[in-house]
């Protein structure tokens, strides 16, 4: 009788968590390769030219390369309930400004001390929304704005460069060659970087202790709490964890710019969190996994890849990435409801 | 008061609400007199608040016939219910804390000029009109709600009620938050709006109140009435006995397995304003119950054992050596544990699987290097769905995807999961069937006869009584009175829950 009761739960429940599951693992690397078939059927049509050759999959992977790497960190922080870390393009910029302003300490000073900044940023956060629970949104937000402030009032609304604050030409050559290393001639520093990153972040969010407990804390943070998490903690560690991988990818992004300003990482954090969602981390918290969000990466680069070859704009560009995610968004939020209500 | 023409305000006939499974008020009788207080008794589960949400209208597939006045009345949506007089007064306020006492007690019929503005001095004068009924003449109409008292905000919520002129007024547990002083405000208040006329339901667990403020007394007992008596002619001894009775969820009185090695040591425990000076032992084997009314401490105590709730002062010796309450997870490591009766707010996540909410409370365990291996659990995980019959026995099922019971048993999963030395179990078996509430009372016991400590915090009496080995009385944050097994019995405890010794 027990047996005929459970039978009797819900049946479309079970029916759609079952799409939702295969959504969320494995329809984002299905929605890269429509795309990719998209491309090809647009090379064939000879509507695009050269969409389909090793070199332009390589610049695909080139372009979202550092995108990813601040993705994978992003996600710590979606993964855990509280949606998005809108301080990161400050923290890029800044990280960035200070390891040029610090070069003339070397190039080691530089690294270390934008490390040192990256990871201040992020306890300030972790403090604030872990600890005294501040709304991550408009905290962070706020953060933002304030470490713009710092940026324009520190270098007075200037551009740095290192060969001109670098007490030696070795450590500003150092400092603009480092991102620009490439393996076998092909293979660029960040898109190594942001591989070893999937591998090492998706390994501490599903075998650690620290990412089941994050994964308990961002579904139900009560229960977790019941349940001896130390919630706090948790939600602290993945607001520096996204903060680091913001350092990572805003000393790239300086570097290759060759250049130390306050609107280096801009638009990172909205690019950012479009692949966490596409890649299946929910806004809800407790759900998908950094493979996922390396999928949704590739998703933005080759959409981006193709739209440029088509000629379409850069602004056009930022709409149709807006509207995915709004579409992407409701999609999951419906999913969501129709598997039942949470509390909190 | 018999001498005097009586009025039937509010004359339910022969009602039933059924809900999937059970009968949640059966063939009930059940009226008012205008001037009349009439208190609505019963333990948890009774029937009280359904019939009351029938009173509010909130079923509109009621069974029986409700007459307001000599009218019947189909009483099927909110609305109707204040349409013909009767108005709420909920345990929990209804009112919006950050707005005005004014707009509190108007909202909705809030005067206004020609021009459609609000007529600032009409809402003056009705709000006051309104406050001076409940003794609140002096209050500012202006203030926020977060700006006055708990008790002048129940008063104020019940001044909301009495502006929109009812008949009949329904109060549920309304004094739960108030201090005896304003207890006795309240029911002078009650009293006046007796001798204006109002027919008055006033429902409460509190015996005591009953005696003092109602006229008759209605005993509900697993839906059903078992009588209607004027205050005068009953005892409080014999309202208890309607209440308790012989309830057909009469379990198999549990042996006890205490030993007298001590596993537990409280001492002088205290967190201001929830439980004081609270001192007791606690041994192995033993399933020590602890009663009380909700609200009495009970739950916050078993909280602050674990280190969830800060304590002011006080000792925790387990097994003889001191325990540094800091945070749960060094509570856990020590082999204490606490489930909470909060299942769904507190004490699963709905959306992970089943493993996840079991094997949660095992992964500082299964860590080593900061490497959790998920599958030391997995024995663990089948032994205790076996042990616990979850059904269905599927590791990876959702939670929302199964029934009360179930998840009840996964909470308690999680707990046995770490084979903690002493386990507070708070509400363990609330709202579970009665297949359910057997496999967890089966497994306590199992529990104590292999040498663990039970605390079962429990509102359920019959269960109280049939599992402890001993039953400590909380009461307002004390601890008042300790019973063996063989003096225990769903009255005494009762009773004494009420403050009454015997």
């Amino acid at each position: 009788m027990e047996q005929a009761k459970y039978e009797a739960i819900k049946p479309g429940v079970l029916r759609h968590s079952v799409v939702n599951w295969v959504f969320v693992t494995i329809g984002v690397y299905l929605i890269a390769i429509v795309l990719l078939v998209l491309g090809i059927v647009l090379q064939l049509t000879g509507t695009i030219n050269n969409f389909l050759t090793a070199q332009n999959m390589l610049n695909i992977i080139d372009a979202v390369s550092m995108l990813g790497i601040v993705a994978v960190g992003m996600a710590f922080v979606t993964y855990s309930g509280h949606y998005a870390d809108l301080s990161v393009p400050t923290t890029m910029a800044l990280t960035g400004i200070v390891a040029v302003e610090m070069l003339k300490f070397g190039f080691v000073a530089a690294m270390l001390s934008a490390i040192v900044v990256g990871f201040v940023v992020g306890l300030i956060n972790a403090v604030a929304i872990g600890k005294f629970r501040a709304n991550p949104i408009i905290w962070t937000l706020a953060v933002n704005y304030m470490s713009m402030g710092v940026i324009r009032l520190v270098w007075v609304n200037k551009q740095i460069y290192p060969d001109m604050t670098a007490s030696t030409v070795r450590a500003s050559e150092m400092f603009d060659a480092i991102f620009r290393l490439r393996f076998f001639d092909k293979i660029a520093l960040p898109m190594v970087m942001m591989i070893i990153l999937v591998i090492v972040l998706q390994f501490v969010m599903r075998r650690t202790k620290f990412g089941v407990q994050l994964k308990m804390t961002g579904a139900a943070r009560t229960p977790a709490r019941f349940s001896g998490i130390n919630v706090e903690r948790m939600i602290a560690i993945a607001f520096i964890i996204c903060a680091l991988t913001a350092t990572i990818g805003g000393l790239a992004v300086t570097s290759l710019n060759r250049v130390g300003a306050w609107y280096n990482g801009k638009g990172y954090e909205f690019k950012a969190v479009t692949a966490v969602v596409i890649g299946g981390v929910t806004l809800a918290g407790g759900r998908g996994s950094i493979i996922g969000v390396l999928g949704g990466v590739l998703v933005i680069g080759i959409l981006n890849n193709i739209l440029t070859l088509l000629g379409v704009g850069t602004f056009s560009q930022d709409m149709i990435r807006g509207a995915i995610f709004i579409i992407v968004v409701f999609v999951n939020a419906r999913s969501l409801r129709k598997m039942g209500r949470d509390y909190e | 008061m018999s001498d005097r023409q009586r009025v039937v305000a509010l004359n339910m006939k022969n009602v039933t609400k059924r809900f999937p499974g059970t009968i949640a008020v059966n063939q009930v009788d059940f009226d008012v007199f205008a001037a009349e207080v009439h208190a609505l008794v019963g333990e948890n589960g009774a029937g009280k608040s359904t019939l009351m949400k029938m009173l509010a209208g909130s079923y509109d597939d009621y069974e029986g016939e409700i007459f307001i006045g000599d009218q019947k009345i189909n009483l099927h949506f909110p609305a109707i219910a204040k349409a013909n007089g009767i108005q709420m007064i909920y345990q929990e306020l209804s009112l919006a804390m950050p707005i005005s006492i004014a707009e509190n007690v108007l909202v909705g019929r809030l005067p206004v000029t020609k021009l459609g503005l609000l007529d600032k001095q009409k809402t003056v004068e009705d709000t006051k009109k309104a406050l001076e009924r409940v003794g609140l003449g002096h209050l500012d109409p202006f203030m926020a709600i977060e700006e006055i008292s708990q008790h002048e905000a129940q008063l104020v919520e019940i001044a909301k009620a009495l502006w929109n002129e009812p008949c009949i007024l329904v109060m549920d547990e309304p004094t739960s938050a108030l201090s005896r002083e304003e207890v006795e405000l309240l029911f002078e208040i009650i009293d006046r709006l007796r001798n204006e006329g109002l027919a008055i339901v006033y429902i409460s667990h509190h015996l005591p109140e009953v005696f003092r403020i109602a006229d008759r007394v209605t005993v509900l007992r697993d839906g059903k009435k078992i009588a209607t008596k004027d205050v005068a002619d009953v005892t409080r001894q014999e309202v208890v006995q309607m209440m308790v009775g012989k309830s057909i969820a009469e379990f198999y009185r549990h042996e006890s397995h205490a030993t007298n090695k001590e596993s537990l040591r409280v001492e002088n425990l205290t967190r201001f304003g929830f439980f004081h000076e609270v001192s007791f032992r606690a041994y192995e084997g033993e399933v020590l119950g602890l009663g009380g009314l909700s609200g009495a401490g009970r739950s916050e105590l078993g909280r602050a054992l674990v280190g969830l709730d800060e304590v002011d002062y006080g000792s925790v010796n387990l097994h003889g050596k001191p325990l540094k309450i800091k945070n749960m997870s060094a509570a856990m490591a020590r082999g204490i544990a606490y489930l909470t009766e909060n299942r769904k707010s507190e004490g699963l996540a709905l959306r992970l699987t089943l493993r996840e909410n079991v094997l949660v409370s095992l992964v500082p365990r299964h860590t080593k290097g900061g490497v959790y291996k998920q599958s030391l659990g997995t024995p663990k995980l089948h032994e205790l769905i076996e042990e616990l019959t979850i059904i269905p026995p599927d590791p990876e099922r959702t939670m929302n995807n199964l029934s009360g019971g179930n998840q009840q048993k996964v909470l308690l999963a999680k707990w046995m999961a770490i084979e903690p030395r002493v386990l507070i179990l708070d509400e363990p078996t609330r709202g579970v069937d009665i297949g359910a509430k057997t496999i967890i009372h089966e497994s306590i016991e199992r529990l104590a006869q292999a040498g663990h400590t039970i605390i079962l915090i429990s509102s359920d009496l019959p269960e109280l009584v049939a599992l402890s080995s001993r039953i400590l009385i909380m009461r307002q944050g004390r601890l008042i009175r300790e019973m063996a097994k063989e003096e225990s019995s769903e009255e005494i405890v009762l009773l004494a829950a009420n403050g009454e010794g015997v």
